[in-house]
Order: C-alpha cells, then sequence, then structure tokens
C-alpha cells in the first residue's frame, strides 16, 4: 500500500497534474479569439508583453495592487495560504531529502522552526477565509460546496504533513494520510478551481494584454493599481 | 403566445416598426408582452456554444468567490451593501446559471436576469482592477445583455436605440439632409460673431474628420457651433462627413452586436471616404468606446485600430492647450470649486485620466480642483452609464445609482463640475435635479468658448454700435 | 408685408396680447401663420421622456400626448384660427429657443411675433441657465427675420400704428432695423421718430465730461442720424423726426416712446459681447432691447440682419 502510493500513484498523480495544467493552459490560449474577447493578440508585441507581466508581478506582489492594498487582512490571509501551500512543501527539508534520495537532486531548504511557523500560519489564513465566507454576507452569497471543497482538499495535506512530521512514536497513519490528500490535492488541481494554479497567469496575462494593449496601455500610464 | 407584436425576438430594420414601438408608451404592451415571451433555448445554448471562449470560461470556472469585487462596485455600495448587488453574484446567478442549465431556462428567468444586466450594472469595468484574478465582470454583462437581447430581453428603450441605429445608423432619427441642415444652420448662425465660420461638409483629405452624437443635431446644435467655433479658433482644417457622423451606439448598450457593426462601419467608411489624417470625436465616453475602443473588432480589424487614428474631445482639446492653437486668458480661468467627472469609457477603459488634468491646469486657477475620490481609472460610474440613463422601467434604480456620484461631488465642496461626457452629463443633471444640491456641470466646449483668446484676424469687423 | 408669420406661443394667457397682433396681422395681410408651440424639453439621458414646459412634469410625447396638446391650441385660439384662412398649427418637442428658430428657418419665416414674458414656467432650477427665460434673448440674437414681441396688453393692433419710434445705437445690425421701421412706417403711412440715446454710463469719465462736451456728443448724433438715415428717407422725410438725449438707453428710449405716444418701437439687437466676463451664454445680447421689451407699453419689433427684411421679400 505504501510502497504504491509512493511509487505508481505518485508518479500518476504527477502526471495528472502537469499533463492536465498543460492541457488548461493550451486550451485556454486556444481559446481566445481576438474579436470576440476585442483585444488584438499577436499586435503590439512589446505593449502586451509588458502589460502581462505587469499585471502578473502587482498580484503576485504582497500590497502589490489597490486591490490588495485595500484589503489588508484579507491580503495576508491570502499570501500565507499561498506561501503554505506553494513554497513551503518546495522547500520542506523532508520533501528534498525525498527528491534527494531518489533522484541525488537537491536544494536548499526552510529552517524547520520557519516551515512549522509558515505552515501553521497557512493553515490559519485557510481558517480564517473559510470563517470569513460565512462572516461575510458579500462572500457568503457566492459561496458554493466547490469552494469548500477545494479548501478542505488543500488544507488536508498541510494538517496531515503537519501532523505527522510532529507527531512521536509510529506515524505511519498520518503519514499515509499526507501523502493520500497531497495526492488528492495533485490530482484535483487540473479539475477544480485550483486549475488557478496555472490559470491565474492566463487570466491575469489576458487582462493585462487587455489593458495594456487596448483600455489605455497606449496612453497616459496604462494600467494601474 | 412565443412572440408579441411589440416585443419579440426580431431587431427593429424600418421606419414603421419603429414607429410602432414608439407608439408604445413607455412600453406598456412591450412589458406585458414579454411575460409571455418564449425562450428559445436551443438557439440560446448554441449561441453560446458558439460565442463563449476560453476567456469567459476561465472566469466564470476560476472566480474564487473571494468577494472583492463587492466592494468595487457602486451600485453594491449605494444599495446598502446589498449582497444581491455583488458583481460576482451578478454574473453567476444569471449568466452563470444560464450555462450551468445549458440554455434551459424559463420566461421568469430572463426577465430577472434583464433586470440585472441592466439596472445592476453599467459596465464600467470598475471591478476587472480589483480582481486577483482580472475578471471583468462588465464584459460579461456586455456578453449577456447581446444573449438577452437575441432573444428579445431588452428595455423597451433599447430596442427603439438599437432600431435606430439599423435604420438611421444614428440614435435618433436624424437623417442625412437633416444633419447637413443643421450643419449648414449653425455655421450661418455663428457668421456674425464669427465671420469666415465654416462647417465643411464632406472635405476629403482634411486634417480632422468630427464626429457627433445624434442628441447634438437632434437637441442641442449649439454643441456643434461650440466646436466649430474651436476649431476656427485653432485653425484647424477639419470637416464632418454627411454619413457616418454619428459616433453613438446604443446598440452596444443594447447588445445588438448586428447593428453595432453597421453603425460603426458606416463611419469608417466615412474614414475611407474622406481620408482625413485623423478623426476627433464629440465629448462622449460611450460613443469613444464604441466606435473607437470596441469598434474595430466588430468591424474586423485585427490591429484594433480605426482605419485613422481616432481621438478623444479632450486628447484634441489638451494638445491644442499645449500647442498654443488654443490659448486661455489667464483672467478668465475658472474660479470656482470645480471638479472633473471622469468617465470610464475612456478613462479607465482609454487612458485619459492625465490628458484630462492637463487640460484643467490650463483652464481652472491654481487651488480651485477639487478632485473626487476616488478619481481618474478609479473613478465611480456617473450612475447613468451603460444605458442606464435612458431605461424609464429602471428609473428608480438609476436615481438611487445617482447618490454615488452626488456624495462624491458634495465631498469635494465643488460647484461645477466638469464633464466631457454625454452621459455623465446627463447623469449629473438629472442627479441635480432629484436632489438639488446646488452644483453646475458643463462640458468642455462652452467653458473653453468663454476662457480661450480670440486671435485678432478673427474678431468681427467693428461696427458703430457702442452699446 | 409678411408673407408668412410664426407665431412661437406657451399657449399660456401671457401670450394673448402676442396672439391678437400676431392673427391681426396675418389677418390684415393675408399671412400664412404657424402657431408653433414647443411643448417640452427633452430630459432623462436617452429616454423618451420629455419634461412639459408648462407644467415641469415628466410626459410622454406620444401621438396621444401631442394631438392633446395640438387640441388644446385650437381651442386656444379657436376664434382667431377660424378667423385665418391660412393658419396651421406645429408642435415641437426639444429647447424652445432653438425649436422657435429651427420652425422659423425650415418655414422660411418673415416674421417670428412672441410674447416677452417668460414662455411658460420655469423648468425645474437646473434648466436656469436661460433655457426658458432666455428663450427669447436667444431667438432674438439668432433669427435672420424680425422678431416682434409683444409684452403687454397692447391697445393698438397692426394696423393702428401710427407712430413708430427706431432706436439706433448705429451699429451694422441698426441698419437693418432702419431699414425694416422704414417699410413699416411707409406701409402704415405712419410718422417715423428716429432716436439715438447717448450713453452716459458708457462714457469714460462721465464727471469729467462737462456739459459742453455731452452737448457736442447730443449735436454729433443728430448729425450722424440725419446723415445715416434721415437721408435715405426721401418722401418719408418729411413725416419724420429727430431726437438725441442722453442717460440709460432703455429708460430713454422707453420715455421717448411713450412721450411720442408710439405704437411700435424697431430696434436691433448688439451681437457684440460688451462685457468681457460674461461667456456667449450670459451675453446680454441686445440687453439694452431686453429692458425695452419688458418695460415698453407697444409692441417691439427687433432685427439685425438684412437676410429677411419686408423690403427684400417684395424685391
Amino acid at each position: 500500500m505504501f510502497a504504491f502510493l509512493t511509487g505508481p500513484m505518485l508518479w500518476l498523480s504527477f502526471a495528472i497534474f502537469v499533463i492536465g495544467c498543460a492541457w488548461r493552459v493550451v486550451k485556454y490560449v486556444r481559446g481566445l479569439d481576438w474579436q470576440l474577447d476585442r483585444v488584438p493578440y499577436g499586435y503590439y508585441r512589446e505593449l502586451a508583453v509588458k502589460g502581462a507581466l505587469k499585471s502578473i508581478f502587482h498580484w503576485l506582489t504582497p500590497y502589490g495592487s489597490r486591490s490588495w492594498r485595500l484589503k489588508p487582512l484579507y491580503t495576508a490571509a491570502f499570501f500565507l495560504l499561498h506561501v503554505g501551500l506553494v513554497i513551503v512543501p518546495l522547500f520542506l527539508f523532508a520533501h528534498v531529502m525525498l527528491v534527494s534520495e531518489r533522484f541525488g537532486l537537491s536544494w536548499p531548504t526552510l529552517p524547520a522552526g520557519l516551515a512549522d511557523a509558515l505552515t501553521v500560519l497557512a493553515m490559519a489564513a485557510g481558517v480564517f477565509i473559510l470563517l470569513r465566507r460565512f462572516a461575510l454576507p458579500e462572500v457568503r452569497i457566492i459561496t458554493t460546496a466547490h469552494d469548500l471543497w477545494v479548501m478542505a482538499i488543500s488544507l488536508a495535506p498541510l494538517l496531515t504533513g503537519f501532523v505527522a512530521a510532529h507527531q512521536s512514536g509510529d506515524h505511519s497513519g498520518w503519514l499515509l494520510a499526507h501523502i493520500v490528500t497531497g495526492e488528492i490535492w495533485l490530482i484535483a488541481i487540473p479539475f477544480t478551481k485550483l486549475s488557478h494554479v496555472v490559470l491565474f497567469f492566463c487570466s491575469r496575462a489576458q487582462i493585462g494584454v487587455d489593458f495594456g494593449v487596448k483600455r489605455g496601455g497606449q496612453r497616459g500610464r496604462g494600467i494601474v493599481w | 403566445m412565443p412572440e408579441g407584436i411589440y416585443c419579440n425576438k426580431q431587431p427593429i430594420t424600418t421606419d414603421e416598426a419603429l414607429k410602432a414601438l414608439l407608439s408604445d408608451t413607455r412600453g406598456k404592451k412591450y412589458y406585458e408582452e414579454m411575460e409571455s415571451l418564449e425562450v428559445d433555448r436551443e438557439k440560446l445554448w448554441s449561441s453560446i456554444q458558439k460565442t463563449m471562449k476560453s476567456r469567459m470560461k476561465t472566469w466564470l470556472s476560476v472566480c474564487a468567490r473571494c468577494g472583492l469585487c463587492a466592494d468595487s462596485c457602486f451600485l453594491y455600495l449605494v444599495n446598502d451593501r446589498n449582497p444581491e448587488q455583488v458583481p460576482s453574484y451578478k454574473i453567476h446567478s444569471t449568466l452563470g446559471e444560464i450555462i450551468k442549465r445549458k440554455g434551459d431556462v424559463d420566461n421568469a428567468f430572463m426577465r430577472h436576469a434583464m433586470e440585472v444586466a441592466w439596472s445592476q450594472c453599467t459596465c464600467c469595468n470598475r471591478c476587472a482592477m480589483y480582481c486577483p484574478h482580472g475578471i471583468d465582470i462588465g464584459i460579461m454583462m456586455g456578453y449577456l445583455r447581446g444573449l438577452l437581447y437575441s432573444q428579445g430581453f431588452v428595455p423597451w428603450e433599447l430596442k427603439i436605440g438599437a432600431g435606430m441605429h439599423r435604420v438611421y445608423r444614428a440614435q435618433m432619427d436624424v437623417t442625412t439632409e437633416d444633419w447637413t441642415e443643421t450643419c449648414d444652420w449653425m455655421a450661418e448662425e455663428q457668421q456674425d460673431d464669427w465671420p469666415g465660420l465654416e462647417i465643411p461638409i464632406d472635405k476629403e483629405d482634411a486634417d480632422i474628420m468630427y464626429t457627433c452624437n445624434a442628441r447634438e443635431p437632434k437637441h442641442y446644435p449649439e454643441d456643434l457651433a461650440e466646436a466649430a467655433i474651436l476649431f476656427h479658433i485653432a485653425g484647424e482644417n477639419w470637416t464632418v462627413p454627411s454619413e457616418g457622423w454619428e459616433q453613438t451606439s446604443l446598440a452596444m448598450f443594447a447588445g445588438d452586436w448586428e447593428a453595432c457593426k453597421l453603425q460603426v462601419q458606416n463611419v469608417y467608411a466615412a474614414i475611407e471616404r474622406l481620408r482625413p489624417k485623423r478623426v476627433i470625436g464629440t465629448e462622449c465616453g460611450h460613443a469613444h468606446r464604441a466606435t473607437v475602443v470596441e469598434g474595430p473588432y466588430w468591424a474586423g480589424r485585427p490591429d484594433g485600430q480605426p482605419p485613422r487614428p481616432y481621438i478623444h474631445y479632450v486628447q484634441w482639446v489638451a494638445e491644442a492647450l499645449r500647442t498654443g492653437k488654443l490659448k486661455i486668458d489667464p483672467t478668465k480661468r475658472i474660479k470656482v470649486p470645480v471638479t472633473y467627472q471622469d468617465s470610464c469609457n475612456y478613462v479607465r477603459n482609454w487612458g485619459l485620466a492625465e490628458t484630462a488634468r492637463e487640460i484643467l491646469s490650463y483652464i481652472v486657477e491654481p487651488g480651485y480642483l477639487r478632485e473626487m475620490t476616488p478619481n481618474k481609472e478609479h473613478n465611480y460610474c456617473c450612475g447613468g452609464g451603460g444605458g442606464f440613463n435612458g431605461i424609464g422601467k429602471f428609473r428608480p434604480q438609476r436615481n438611487k445609482a445617482l447618490l454615488t456620484k452626488r456624495d462624491q461631488i458634495l465631498a469635494t465642496g465643488a460647484k461645477l463640475v466638469i464633464s466631457p461626457c454625454h452621459n455623465c452629463w446627463d447623469a449629473i443633471r438629472d442627479l441635480e435635479e432629484e436632489y438639488r444640491i446646488g452644483i453646475d456641470w458643463s462640458f468642455l466646449k462652452p467653458l473653453l468658448i468663454k476662457m480661450v483668446v480670440v486671435p485678432e484676424h478673427l474678431k468681427p469687423k467693428d461696427d458703430d454700435g457702442d452699446a | 408685408m409678411f408673407g408668412k408669420i410664426v407665431f412661437a406661443t406657451s399657449g399660456a394667457p401671457d401670450c394673448d396680447s402676442a396672439a391678437r397682433v400676431a392673427f391681426d396681422m396675418a389677418g390684415r395681410y393675408g399671412s400664412e401663420i404657424v402657431v408653433f408651440h414647443c411643448l417640452g424639453i427633452p430630459g432623462k439621458g436617452d429616454s423618451n421622456l420629455v419634461l412639459d414646459v408648462r407644467t415641469g412634469e415628466e410626459v410622454d410625447p406620444d401621438e396621444e400626448y401631442l394631438e392633446g396638446v395640438r387640441e388644446e391650441l385650437r381651442t386656444t385660439y379657436a376664434i382667431q384660427l377660424s378667423a385665418c384662412k391660412n393658419a396651421r398649427i406645429e408642435i415641437a418637442v426639444g429647447n424652445p429657443s432653438r425649436e422657435v428658430l429651427r420652425a422659423a428657418r425650415k418655414e422660411d419665416a418673415d416674421l417670428i411675433v412672441m410674447g416677452a414674458r417668460r414662455a411658460g414656467v420655469e423648468v425645474g432650477g437646473f434648466y436656469r441657465r436661460g433655457v426658458i427665460g432666455g428663450t427669447h434673448r436667444k431667438v432674438a440674437k439668432a433669427a435672420r427675420c424680425p422678431v416682434l414681441t409683444v409684452s403687454r396688453p397692447a391697445a393698438s393692433f397692426w394696423g393702428g400704428f401710427s407712430n413708430i419710434v427706431f432706436a439706433t445705437d448705429f451699429s451694422k445690425a441698426s441698419q437693418s432695423a432702419f431699414k425694416l421701421a422704414q417699410s413699416i412706417t411707409r406701409d402704415v403711412d405712419g410718422e417715423l421718430h428716429l432716436f439715438h440715446c447717448l450713453d452716459l454710463d458708457r462714457l469714460q469719465s462721465p464727471i469729467a465730461l462737462t456739459q459742453e462736451g455731452i452737448e457736442g456728443r447730443l449735436a454729433e448724433a443728430r448729425r450722424k442720424i440725419q446723415v445715416e438715415y434721415a437721408a435715405k428717407l426721401g418722401d418719408l422725410a418729411k413725416r419724420a423726426s429727430i431726437e438725441v438725449w442722453e442717460g440709460s438707453p432703455y429708460v430713454e428710449i422707453v420715455k421717448f416712446a411713450r412721450e411720442r405716444q408710439a405704437d411700435l418701437i424697431v430696434m436691433a439687437h448688439h451681437t457684440r459681447n460688451v462685457d468681457p466676463d460674461e461667456g456667449p451664454d450670459e451675453r446680454p445680447f441686445g440687453s439694452t432691447l431686453e429692458q425695452v421689451l419688458v418695460r415698453a407699453t407697444c409692441p417691439v419689433v427687433s432685427v439685425n440682419r438684412p437676410d429677411k427684411l419686408p423690403e427684400a421679400s417684395e424685391a
């Protein structure tokens, strides 16, 4: 069981994740239509690239956009959650060790204390975002079951991983749960809203091009945040 | 009853049909018939499949439901933070639902969607700037309007408006003769005060071709006269086309994309016929959006540009002031607290915020400009955009929407609002009528004429009048 | 004399005097008369609603409503209309001054007759920029034909005119007004009083101006009237008088007209911007004319262009 989950199943999960995401990107790009979208894709390359990068950069920078600045608390939760979900797993000592053992590749890792802190903060942020969903009428009204599932799927690997790492004695149960939830998470990405892992960049780049080329990028200050 | 006599899926294409629909006062029968208008579900779904591409699909599917769009929407704020006014909710409960049900929606749903599409969104696109995913609900509302229009669920006035464009290539029943006659009339009327002033029609290879809003020849021809006076003072070599002079597009508000195309092609044909160096539009936001920003795509121009450079009136004014073609008498600058209404359509959606400020630096005495909060690209819609102003059925909602601008203006303490956009101008006039806050409002042209230095050689030769 | 008269009316009682004069003239000259009424101001964005000029209420200008307004006008002017062979009613929606001008142009009118009081109630403070109050001002300024204004129940009617006062400021526009005065006088076989008022307010330093100086200017103005107008009167000269006073022009014109028991004042209005602080909207177009209009006890006819003078139409 353990061997299957850390062997073929892990490979399969990664394959689904990578191919699925690639497929979503390809589908997105192929489904763009200059006339229906009313954006001159393919013209004004320089402005387009500039607009796209500017747009992505400002929104990936904490408090880099006006919207982020207007909602400081939510923005903090947002970035903590994403750091915990994306950065921490990539630079976690245990994960790097695994890769190193199997493939001989290795890269710098996060100090254990910092990783723990970030994980806890990410979970707290996730919980905060969930609570916010129910507390604020303007968010409650647009919340769907899908959103809750997605959050659950995302938080599960964090929680299980954290417990597994900190349990004394036999922790194979929690480790197993961590591996399973992690795989579910990977597989879910291309098929759920988690596809924003790649589609965020697509969508942001697209609106960046739209504003940068057509809606003002050729005049004045271009898109502003 | 699948289709009504007044309310049906057919666009208006003849003058008779227009008159017939107009005769139905306030669309009373029209809206009655709408209650039993059948939804062509198959057509609805097939047109969605054909026209809904990855961008919009992605927008709908990745929306994180974070609610950051809520506070970006002035309609949400002004309606006491009613959750049903959250942009994300507005689109998911309408367009999103139609897609979820694969077009299987009923009449009541469509009528509700119509109310949302035309009374809960002015397509100001402000939310697009506040969404982490860059989702533009305004664009999707525009798309939804198109679907609703094709099924006959469109406010009465806008069905008429789109029909006007189809029949007259103008938003009002102004014919080519009416138009050219108005040009002659205005030129004639100004001759005493401005000797040599002309409104040249169909002059080829001029430096400037000027286009306007049908409302001007119809009701406010002075606006055309004022444009002529300013071009005259600036010494511009300009012209107006006899055909293709109407820049606005109620068809765009209505979601009648075919009429949009017909309308904009008419203007582009004039450009190609007269070969001006560039085209200048009047002080109108949506006209600019229709003809310059979106028009090229309707007309199938992949570079997204009209046949010749096409600028907004504020761009010409800024340039004329910068280059000294128009000189302002410093003693006549505005010396009352004044604010500027940023039009969504050429400020947020075309980047002219700084250009407008440049004009203000010439015409407002330093210290008298009071900016609204927020302003420039982040400014709120006037409250009447996207066709909201004209729809009788949604007047109460529109009047409520005006409160945003009213409070913004009041907070500035300004007594004058400069508003180079017909829609904003109308909305501000209506808000003054509705709420009486004691402000004045103006286009740029009349203000400029009051303060511009008239070169000696353009002044009328003195007669001996001593009074 | 005037082939086609456009009578612009609000339909309200304050246009009754103007109506009497307009219909009398039409009857006397067999003129075609167009009773023109602008019923409402377009309002509310792109909607079809208009604000009724009389009530200030929002109305739908549909066929039914328009017919109602026509019917009302037919009733108001029932007697006059029945006496006039060639009369019709036209109504329009728009800014009143603009629509009156549009109608005059479209009809190629030879004369516009209006009541001088506000043509209807003030519709909403937001139209204060002269849409209503300035109707007359705007029409008088831009019309190409003479504009006859009757502000009070005029004792006279057309044909009863016998004492015509022509008030001049020696402007180019006044020449057109003079030609009009001349042909009217000839036509009614009346007397013509050529009048000018030396505007003391506009003299640069009135205090420094001596009595002698003033008298010198008065004499000069008299000479000018003689040269520019009286000399061109021909056989009319024996029925003409010349008078020059000093003071505020509108006061003196009204006083003079009263003294001569004038039944018609003919004058131009000034097209120049006399006050640099006033923009085009607020330009006191013929502010003298306006003041005269409100105060005069007789009709006032103004013109400042040669295009549509009765002479020209006869020639």
